[in-house]
């Protein structure tokens, strides 16, 4: 019964609110169809990938610049360039961990364009780090809160190489090959850099248990 | 619980633990099962990849959503230049006039046509052919996600129809085929089934 498909017939410029993708027109659409879209000049599908993959973005350069403030700067500066680069996006479906890759790079970039502003680099090195914070009170706030706290203020002792490979890994499920590409080392970097902040990490938190 | 530094008593590292907790891969897998020291190191390793999950969590959820106001100032400071891609020569009353319109304006047509349709979205869309030359033979390719339940055979059928209306309407292009392939099948959430698609098979 060919004639029951509402949609058949009907005049395609009209009524699309009865249109299930209508409402948040993309929100349900796959990154790869989105990222496809994009490409071709579509305004529309590139902003629902920035708001879909935004936040990671944004928590993401936050870990990595150190604020909120440069990260805002830096999921700017990365979509900018995701959007005149996208034509360069081999596989569409990896749309996310490419924009993240592109946050790490940013992310870097950023840091290095502020200190060249300062002349006390060596104070810089540990942004935002919290003064005398090593060992958190345990009793201040809830345990795992506390916990998570306590993860926070390790990862700002952590060298800064270390730590870029600790969140590339951790909150972007990059691939060591990935973070390599990313900070312009070695593979073979990226696994001792990673296991050496996870000794320290470990440490820490073991120490704080 | 005392933290084992780089180099374990049984030989093996810390460096191989945390490689192999992000790629499975050790040169000695059956040590493991049997070595206290690994296995212990390998729950350390677990316990802080678990903090670490909950920091993202956490930071994630202060990041705040895609739909707040941080992202929409981002949004406007970015200013995208639009991609017009390929001039389309049209044909003028007057001999003087030079008229065109952009293979991006006529992508987007593609898109918004294929777009209304219920449950479905538009991906890439092509123009294949010499779009600058009139009269040359132009073959269309789009690629359509379609919600679950959707017959997709006539979908695609009448999504064909449509855009060969819209294409004669809006453009000059000789169109000699229209291929419409289907690259996803989405998965509506509940609560966002309309009835549109209930009476679908």
């Amino acid at each position: 019964m060919p004639d029951s498909h509402p949609w058949k017939g009907r005049n395609v410029t009209g009524s699309p609110a009865v249109s299930p993708t209508a409402q948040q027109p993309l929100d349900l659409v796959p990154d790869a169809l989105l990222a496809g879209r994009a490409a071709d000049g579509d305004t529309a599908a590139f902003e629902a990938l920035a708001r879909r993959h935004g936040p990671l973005m944004r928590a993401t350069a936050r870990r990595l610049t150190g604020t909120l403030a440069d990260a805002d700067d830096v999921v700017q500066e990365s979509l900018m360039q995701a959007w005149k680069q996208l034509d360069q996006l081999r596989d569409p479906a990896a749309v996310k961990s490419w924009l993240l890759r592109i946050v790490g790079t940013r992310s870097i970039d950023h840091l290095r364009k502020r200190r060249n502003h300062l002349a006390l680099d060596d104070l810089e090195n540990h942004v935002d780090a919290p003064s005398g914070q090593r060992t958190p009170d345990p009793e201040s706030t809830a345990v795992n809160a506390s916990r998570v706290d306590a993860l926070k203020s390790a990862l700002t002792l952590l060298p800064e190489e270390q730590r870029r490979c600790w969140v590339l890994k951790e909150f972007n499920d990059l691939s060591y090959e990935e973070i390599a590409l990313t900070l312009n080392i070695s593979p073979a970097s990226v696994r001792g850099r990673l296991a050496r902040a996870r000794i320290a990490l470990a440490r820490t938190m073991e120490e704080w248990r | 619980m005392k933290t084992p530094g780089d180099a374990l008593e049984c030989g093996h590292s810390f460096a191989e633990l945390s490689a192999y907790l992000d790629t499975g891969e050790i040169a000695d897998p059956a040590h493991l099962d049997s070595c206290p020291e690994c296995q212990a190191g390998l729950a350390s390793l677990r316990r802080l990849s678990e903090l670490g999950n909950e920091l993202l969590t956490a930071d994630v959820a202060e990041a705040g959503s895609g739909g707040d106001d941080w992202m929409q100032t981002i949004l406007d400071n970015l200013r995208l230049e639009l991609r017009p891609g390929r001039s389309i020569p049209l044909r003028a009353e007057d001999p003087q006039d030079t008229l065109w319109e952009t293979e991006g304006s006529v992508s987007a047509l593609i898109r918004s046509v294929a777009d209304s349709f219920p449950g479905t979205a538009a991906g890439k869309c092509r123009l294949l052919g010499d779009i600058t030359e009139p009269g040359a033979g132009i073959t269309v390719d789009v690629e359509i996600a379609v919600v679950y339940g959707h017959a997709m055979e006539e979908r695609a059928a009448a999504l064909r129809n449509e855009l060969a209306k819209m294409l004669q309407v809006q453009t000059e292009l000789d169109i000699q085929a229209i291929n419409i392939t289907v690259t996803d099948v989405l998965e509506l959430p509940a609560p966002a089934m309309t009835p549109n698609t209930e009476d679908q098979p």
